[in-house]
């Protein structure tokens, strides 16, 4: 049927209604999404310092990035922190996720509890830590000198222990992973489980064959997020070292550099190529992922993965 | 019929509607950028992006009220605005889209980097046309203004880098007489041994951490220059990071981390806080390099500490009396709206009897103009007499050239390399030498 004349007049109305109510929103998308990013794709192909015009430079920027030993370093460091932060702490969120989920007295408390290190801020919580790290009077080494470590590592103050400090405290905010799991936890099928009892099938197995399977999509979710997470990390290496990535280069940290290149040296193009190389890696093992994880991954509703 | 109209024109109205506020939005906007801004000020009033807080903060306050009181209808409006090397952001910013301050504080290395990168306004003509003179200021402090033959900045402060501190008290417990500071490096390396004291392999006592002088790079220029060494050669713009008399001082610097693991060493040091913390005046760390804010820090936090204050130890054919030169500058943004009465301000703070002795004297921090009475008053106080001739002594202040930051991040990776191991000095300092000297020619190739 052909719309009358009328009927068109209307949509057209329509149509401009629904596009004045969304500008706003556009407006901002375009202006401070779309055309910043766009700009930075441009300025990696220059030299740009800001208060002077960028002079387009072609692939300068990406050729002496590939040549760029603290380049290297920052990468191993950024890699080295999402190989343990993120599998650790999905690990730990699971533990603690399963752990509330057996229906403990008090579980608003203990979710609480366990939240609430996700709600204070970061840069609070990692001075908080630096004073726990110490390595003389913190008290984390106090505590390993009660189980008869006389002399704790140097932690922040130690090239080797750097980075594991930093993974510790990135532990202490599984919070949030946790509540997505206990979240999963919850829409498991009872009766899966009361069925795999009645098979035989021990607790284990009903975690392995039952629980697991179900909440494959919230871990697929909590690992991607966190591989994000991991290669922007910032904030803490930032505070704890003061922004100096040391001792030795052990916590320069992919984006600590890149800061450290755009507003210490103010070499915006160099900055921005870095920025562009770091998007390019975190879509890659992001499909790394999600094409591998598909096999691995159930959606109860029938979902393809 | 009747009621889908009424709809329609309903419709129709709260398009327009939102249409005018969006439009009325934008223009208030527009408005506000060109009318009665943030930044804009009003007649006779200049904005100054000003770096003290903390203690400084309210004295600054203070001085800025007598220039307003000296100078009837000019009013100055103080901005705090964090800088140091690394983080300029914002005012870089403001300078970029064009709403700078009329006056900012520049970190005295700083001034060739902002000049560089066009950030400032020389100062050049107007410094000839008000007599002002190199003679009258130390020569470090003027240096450090001055790039690619034009003056950018005047230094306000003038930091004599470093006093010598040692802990009289400490000295006397470990059998050291205290009216005899170690003079010469060897003596200070015996003296430092003497003083170093570890119980069950935790170190309890510290006669001096050399890489630790108000960081890893300004303790390699504090003993880089007393060993004889040179960073920078301005004629050729060549870094001279691996000056063997640099890679002696970075030799001499480890020798404690070869004594005692270095992680150990921060571990000790991680204890200390700054202010009242300070290991110094426990007499946990007994011998430091002193900024001549400590003198002040000691009067507040530990006013019964009793230390004596010289001239930093130096071997025979090093560079006796050795320091150099840190400090605030003054400049004027390019693009500021008022740069009349902005270097009316300067120049009364840098460069006037009355503005340098009362900065001075608020302040606790020396002028860069050297007849300033406030050198006359200090001259006879304990501590601060001493730090008078320090810095008329001093011969030496950071390179003035524009990749000044990342030079001073280098050389605290080369020290921290060598300190923990990594690398030998020699190695260190020539890995700092070669990038510096990359990126400064990318710099002055204009990239």
């Amino acid at each position: 049927m052909v719309p009358t004349k009328g009927q068109r007049r209307r949509q057209r109305e329509r149509l401009w209604t629904g596009v004045a109510f969304a500008l706003p929103a556009i407006v901002g998308l375009l202006w401070f999404t779309a055309y910043p990013v766009l700009a930075s794709l441009y300025y990696s192909f220059c030299n740009y310092r800001v208060l002077t015009p960028p002079r387009w430079v072609g692939m300068a920027n990406y050729r002496h990035l590939f040549e760029d030993p603290l380049f290297y370093t920052s990468l191993w460091n950024t890699v080295y922190y999402a190989a343990f932060a993120v599998p650790l702490g999905i690990v730990l969120a699971l533990g603690l996720a399963l752990l509330l989920n057996t229906g403990v007295k008090g579980l608003a408390v203990y979710r609480t509890c366990f939240y609430v290190p996700s709600v204070v801020p970061i840069v609070a919580g990692a001075v908080l830590w630096i004073w726990l790290f110490r390595p003389q009077e913190g008290a984390i080494n106090d505590m390993l000198r009660l189980f008869g470590v006389r002399e704790g590592p140097g932690w922040l103050q130690s090239p080797e222990w750097s980075k594991p400090a930093i993974i510790m405290w990135s532990l202490w905010n599984v919070g949030g992973s946790m509540l997505v799991f206990l979240a999963g936890l919850q829409d498991v099928p009872k009766e899966l489980h009361e069925a795999a009892g009645l098979d035989g099938a021990k607790r284990w197995d009903s975690f392995r064959h039952v629980t697991l399977p179900f909440i494959s999509p919230q871990i697929l979710f909590v690992l991607i997020m966190g591989l994000i997470g991991a290669f922007q990390f910032f904030t803490p290496a930032y505070v704890m070292t003061n922004g100096t990535g040391g001792p030795v280069d052990s916590t320069t940290f992919y984006s600590l550099y890149l800061f450290n290149v755009a507003f210490s040296d103010f070499k915006m193009g160099y900055a921005c190529a870095m920025a562009w190389v770091l998007l390019l890696m975190v879509l890659a093992a992001t499909l790394v992922v999600l094409k591998s994880s598909a096999r691995h991954v159930y959606y109860a509703g029938g979902e393809q993965g | 019929m009747a009621s889908e109209k009424t709809k329609t024109l309903n419709r129709r109205q709260l398009v327009a509607g939102a249409a005018a506020t969006a439009g009325s939005a934008v223009l208030s906007g527009c408005a506000t950028a060109l009318g009665r801004s943030p930044g804009r000020t009003r007649e006779g009033e200049i904005t100054v992006w000003h770096n003290w807080s903390g203690v400084t903060g309210p004295r600054f306050v203070k001085v800025a009220a007598a220039y307003e009181k000296a100078h009837p209808g000019r009013r100055l409006r103080l901005v705090f605005t964090q800088n140091d090397l690394s983080t300029n952001q914002k005012f870089f910013t403001s300078v970029a889209a064009g709403t700078p301050p009329d006056v900012t504080f520049v970190d005295g290395p700083q001034v060739a980097s902002w000049a560089e990168w066009g950030s400032l306004e020389p100062l050049t003509e107007r410094i000839r046309s008000a007599g002002i003179r190199a003679e009258e200021y130390f020569p470090p402090t003027w240096r450090q203004c001055e790039y690619r033959d034009q003056v950018w900045a005047l230094t306000c402060s003038a930091d004599p880098n470093f006093g010598f501190a040692w802990n009289r008290e400490a000295f006397r417990r470990s059998g050291l007489d205290p009216d005899r500071p170690p003079t010469t490096i060897d003596e200070l390396t015996e003296v430092g041994d003497r003083l170093t004291r570890v119980e069950q392999g935790v170190l309890r006592q510290i006669g001096i951490i050399p890489w630790a002088q108000y960081g890893p790079a300004n303790s390699i220029f504090t003993w880089g220059w007393a060993f004889g060494g040179e960073f920078y050669d301005p004629e050729t713009r060549r870094i001279t990071a691996d000056h063997p008399r640099v890679v002696k001082a970075l030799e001499w610097m480890i020798q404690f981390a070869k004594k005692h693991d270095p992680a150990r060493v921060e571990s000790m040091r991680q204890g200390f806080g700054t202010a009242e913390q300070n290991p110094f005046y426990s007499g946990k760390l007994c011998m430091q390099c002193l900024h001549i804010g400590g003198i002040g820090d000691i009067e507040r936090y530990a006013p019964d500490l009793d230390y004596g204050l010289g001239y930093i130890p130096a071997p025979p054919d090093g560079e006796a009396r050795s320091s150099w030169v840190g400090g605030w500058c003054m400049s004027i943004p390019r693009g500021a709206a008022k740069p009349d009465e902005a270097w009316e301000f300067i120049r009364w703070l840098c460069h006037s009897e009355e503005g340098t002795a009362l900065f001075g004297r608020t302040m606790s921090v020396y002028p860069g103009m050297r007849h300033s009475p406030y050198f006359a008053e200090s001259r006879s106080r304990r501590y601060y007499g001493d730090y008078v001739r320090i810095l008329e002594d001093s011969r030496h202040q950071r390179p003035v050239m524009p990749v000044q930051a990342f030079y001073m991040r280098e050389l605290q990776r080369a020290v921290e390399a060598a300190v923990y191991g990594r690398m030998t000095p020699a190695e260190a300092l020539e890995r700092a030498r070669k990038n510096t000297q990359a990126e400064l020619d990318l710099a002055l190739a204009g990239a």
